[in-house]
């Protein structure tokens, strides 16, 4: 197998490939800005320079020339090398910072050049942080600057499109951004314009930044100098906590990170899933973190007598929808499952009336034709579609919800947090009748039409799958605290350094936050206590069930999702699909 | 500046015929943008965007390729365009002197041009000839070196009377001692 001596050490390596990048994949450091694993490779910020060679070749004998002391003669390439520009080759000897002083100088000299107009604006930048310049700079970077003149001065708070702006002085020119719209959202919108000194990224003469991937150039910016319109100066990087997700704005189901603070959803960036998303994510998902923080249901609201809504407490909540069950016979209830909430949260709802007698289960798809693209936005803009179909609920148009409703003439009418009154033609006084139970995380439409109103959680509250629509299994970790929940006891919860050092009582710590909400299982659970099939306590419990029923679901766990970033399901294979 | 710009049948065929001499059509940019400033005396932001839309190129890219050179005007110029040379070589030599010079000559400031559009200046980075520092050229043309305050007077009083200046053999420090 092909050998390669980094710093001394023999490394095999069985594909062809850069230098840099190998390094990185065998857990060893190097400086760099420019390079991205996923962009082509202009070598510009020269930050990643080794000392490189190879052996000299001794073509009559056919082996490698050896000196006194038996050792290969290395020929040296006559400069240092970008070393993400450099291919790996069999018998190559690379130097770096860590063997070669050259290097270690060559590195932070680098660094003291790229810093040499750079404002020093760490204290109000965005990235402070989360910066690769910051961080390398203190890792590999000289101890000050030699510079004693007056910095250049490029224009500040530019306007580059709806959602990005930029800092001309803070960029580094590494031409990440400008590789991104030329080669990933191919929108072609940036170029570097001017040269030396002056340039920096633009669009033409008077086109707008508005690629629905903008914000990936945030993400990939090693600095400060394009942020991020919605989320600057909002919140320091470090006062956040970090939870790995899922958008659930769209059908495809980019990973995510996301970032709270005080039990605010501050922003959602992408989190890196080959089989997904790659390293982004559109827009569009990042900006729906408002949807979880905003207008949502607090506690169960109920409608006396076709009133106004009112706040009542749970316990009020659940005798209300026990004497309106009383009353009613299976056959005069409607259940209309959602493909905005989960698999668990699904599952329970249907098993749940499953076992009251009711026999047929629908649901209204969110598609848009025309909304998706052939990256990472789909027509379906519901990230559950093909689970809630997965577990038997059938699928029913729009125009056509109308005439089920006035046929079936229901008298308890359950919604899952789907707004359908917005998506279909059932409007408010086709349920007139009805006494509506709308199970929901946010008020709309439809949650003002009913008469109870259940507050569940949302993706970002309670552990869950959902299947995108590639038919990938993938799931959500709890990110924001509910009324209910507390991050010191959910190990699952991440932990940040206010929650760490802080105490309940600080001024930062804002209990309206914490939503009164819970999952739609554990509803389900308090409606029945005392009952074994109700009996769950986790939603793990509850996929282990749905494994155990649906061949689809068999073997599904969140460890394993969580090791591979979820898991692609045979959608086909099954034909009990239909037989919950 | 009146009406949108266009190129004619004659145009769009030397376009093709620059655009077919290089494997891609990205690399026939700069020869294409030379020809629509020969044609409109400028690239101005209006002619960047019919050069992309007729080589079907993204707009940024053409974009960025005419602030990159000083030599592409981005908006219309004086008759005269005087590039004088700040850049190392030049800088040391006095080329800033110069630049002086000439902006209080004409009464306008680098990136300026006269009110009747007979000169602009421009300060530039090195054109190359650093040997011959102090320098200036005109109107991406000729290049007029060891500049002097004298030398700009003639020069300037040349243009006005429509003549460019003409070719001037400068000896090297070989060249007198005989060693070449
Ligand atoms: S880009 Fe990085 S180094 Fe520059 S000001 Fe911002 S945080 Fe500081
Ligand atoms: S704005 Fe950021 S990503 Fe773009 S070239 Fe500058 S440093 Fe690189
Ligand atoms: S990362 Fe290698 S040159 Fe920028
Ligand atoms: S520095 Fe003026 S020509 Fe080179």
């Amino acid at each position: 197998m092909p050998e390669i001596f980094i710093d001394h050490k023999r490394y095999e390596f069985e594909q062809p490939g850069k230098v840099l990048q190998f390094m990185l994949d065998n857990g060893m450091d190097l400086p760099f800005f420019c390079y991205h694993p996923s962009l082509s490779i202009p070598a510009n910020c020269r930050q990643c320079i080794v000392k490189a060679g190879m052996p000299v070749f001794d073509r009559d004998r056919g082996t490698f020339k050896l000196d006194e002391k038996g050792e290969r003669i290395i020929r040296f390439f006559p400069k240092l090398m970008t070393a993400c520009s450099l291919d790996l080759a069999d018998g190559m000897v690379v130097y770096t910072h860590h063997t070669d002083e050259l290097v270690k100088q060559a590195q932070a000299d680098n660094l003291e050049f790229i810093l040499i107009n750079h404002p020093l604006d760490c204290p109000i930048c965005d990235q402070a942080g989360e910066c690769p310049l910051q961080i390398l700079t203190y890792k590999y970077g000289p101890e000050g600057s030699r510079f004693e003149h007056k910095k250049v001065h490029k224009p500040k708070a530019i306007q580059l499109g709806p959602r990005v702006i930029l800092d001309a002085e803070r960029c580094i020119n590494c031409t990440r951004c400008v590789r991104f719209t030329d080669e990933i959202s191919k929108t072609h919108q940036l170029t570097i314009i001017s040269r030396g000194d002056k340039n920096y990224p633009m669009t033409a003469n008077d086109q707008v930044f508005d690629d629905p991937y903008s914000l990936n150039t945030v993400d990939i910016c090693p600095v400060g100098a394009l942020t991020s319109a919605d989320f600057r100066f909002k919140a320091r990087v470090w006062e956040m906590n970090q939870t790995p997700g899922i958008d659930i704005s769209n059908g495809k189901g980019c990973s995510t990170w996301v970032w709270t603070r005080d039990n605010l959803v501050m922003r959602i960036t992408p989190r890196f899933n080959e089989a997904v998303n790659d390293h982004w994510m559109p827009d569009s998902g990042r900006l729906s973190y408002r949807t979880f923080n905003e207008n949502r249901i607090s506690k169960p609201w109920l409608r006396p007598d076709n009133k106004e809504q009112v706040r009542t407490t749970w316990n009020n909540a659940e005798l209300t929808l026990r004497e309106e069950l009383d009353k009613v016979e299976s056959s005069q209830i409607l259940v209309i499952g959602s493909p905005h909430a989960s698999v668990e949260d699904n599952y329970t709802f249907k098993k749940y009336f499953e076992s009251l007698g009711v026999t047929d289960f629908y649901y209204l798809p969110h598609v848009v034709p025309g909304a998706g693209d052939d990256l990472l936005l789909s027509d379906d803009q519901a990230p559950n579609t093909l689970g809630v179909r997965a577990l038997g609920y059938s699928e029913i148009a729009g125009d056509k919800l109308p005439k089920i409703v006035t046929s079936a003439k229901p008298k308890l009418v359950f919604i899952l947090d789907d707004d359908i009154l917005d998506r279909s033609d059932l409007t408010s006084s086709h349920l007139e009748d009805a006494f509506t139970v709308y199970w929901g995380t946010n008020h709309n439409g439809t949650s003002l039409a009913a008469n109870l109103v259940i507050p569940i959680t949302t993706a970002v509250e309670h552990a869950a799958s959902y299947i995108n629509v590639d038919g990938r299994i993938q799931r959500t970790v709890p990110a924001k605290e509910t009324l209910y929940t507390n991050r010191r006891l959910n190990l699952e919860m991440s932990m940040g350094r206010l929650d760490h050092y802080g105490t309940k009582f600080d001024n930062w710590v804002t209990d309206a936050n914490r939503i009164d909400c819970i999952p739609a299982w554990e509803f389900i659970t308090r409606l029945n206590p005392g009952s074994d099939t109700f009996a769950w306590e986790s939603s793990r419990q509850i996929l282990a069930e749905i494994g155990g029923k649906l061949n689809i679901f068999r073997g599904v766990t969140y460890e394993q999702m969580d090791e591979e970033n979820g898991i692609q399901l045979n959608l086909e294979q099954d034909s009990e699909v239909n037989t919950v | 500046m009146s009406g949108t710009k266009t190129f004619d049948e004659k145009d769009l065929a030397e376009i093709e015929k620059l655009t077919k001499k290089y494997p891609e059509k990205q690399a026939a940019v700069l020869p294409v943008l030379w020809y629509a400033q020969d044609k409109f005396g400028h690239v101005d932001p209006s002619v960047q965007k019919l050069v992309a839309e007729t080589m079907d190129l993204p707009e940024a890219h053409v974009y960025g390729v005419v602030t990159f050179y000083t030599q592409f005007y981005e908006k219309p110029m004086g008759k005269h365009v005087l590039d004088v040379c700040t850049c190392l070589s030049c800088q040391v030599c006095g080329g800033y002197d110069i630049l002086n010079y000439l902006e209080d000559k004409l009464g306008i400031m680098a990136g300026e041009t006269t009110p009747d559009g007979e000169f602009s200046i421009q300060s530039v980075e090195c054109l190359g000839a650093c040997g011959y520092a102090p320098m200036l050229q005109v109107t991406n043309d000729k290049y007029v070196n060891y500049l002097t305050y004298e030398k700009i007077d003639k020069l300037i009083d040349d243009l006005k009377s429509g003549k460019q200046p003409g070719f001037e053999s400068n000896k090297m420090p070989q060249h007198e001692n005989g060693t070449e």
